[in-house]
């Protein structure tokens, strides 16, 4: 019975620090935040200068990956000079945010 | 319409839209069930962690795993996959995962919310 008790315990505790996680982004105020990244990611087939290659479209992704891909910019994990500097700029909320404007963005009509 | 008639058209419609699905889309790659596995056959990734890939750039896809396979971008499970791909198998991911049913699309920062 103790067992069981603290399965369930464990089982709520787990299924709370999903449900935070995945509340955590605002999606209006990440359309906001977003606003600097547009420059590049808003442009349909835009070009990263060097090596030459078509910037992602981040549109639908899912939000868990911007976070993580965010996450390591900021820490230098993954390089890109650009992509760095502006990573360095955001919080942990504002990551959350943006995350959470990209999965449900409107799509760019061209 | 007699059972056997109705059968025989949505047969007719099965066949004419494999046909066409596959006159669009490049051929399936050789490598391609190495990514499936998270990724989905179709680029629609199995896993919120991980990301869908369809509709994603080409050259963007042939960026991220040429960098996974010299080890400048790091990820253990990327790095050992990419590393058993020629650049002929990559070139051909990319052109598979850009040209399925698009997933990502260039966002709008000014559309109409949930006008996707």
């Amino acid at each position: 019975m103790k067992a069981v008790r603290w399965g369930i315990l464990a089982l709520t505790a787990t299924l709370m620090c999903a449900t935070v996680a995945q509340a955590d982004g605002d999606a209006a105020a990440g359309r906001h935040k977003f606003y600097t990244c547009v420059g590049c990611h808003g442009i349909p087939n835009y070009n990263n200068v060097y090596p030459t290659y078509r910037v992602p479209k981040l549109g639908g992704q899912n939000a868990a990956y911007i976070v993580a891909a965010l996450n390591e910019y900021k820490s230098g994990e993954r390089s890109h000079p650009t992509m760095h500097a502006q990573a360095s700029t955001l919080s942990d909320q504002d990551i959350a945010d943006i995350a959470a404007y990209l999965a449900t963005a409107p799509e760019k009509k061209d | 319409m007699h059972m056997n008639t109705k059968m025989i058209v949505l047969a007719a419609l099965g066949l004419a839209l494999a046909a066409s699905a596959h006159a669009d889309a490049p051929a399936k790659p050789d490598k391609l069930v190495i990514c499936a596995a998270c990724h989905g056959e179709n680029g629609v990734a199995i896993m919120p962690a991980y990301p869908n890939l369809a509709g994603q750039q080409a050259s963007y896809i042939e960026h991220a795993l040429h960098a996974y396979k010299s080890g400048e971008r790091k990820n253990p499970i990327m790095g050992a996959q990419a590393g058993s791909l020629s650049d002929e198998d990559i070139k051909q991911l990319a052109a598979w995962f850009s040209q399925q049913p698009a997933k990502d699309y260039v966002p709008d920062i000014d559309g109409a919310a949930g006008s996707k």
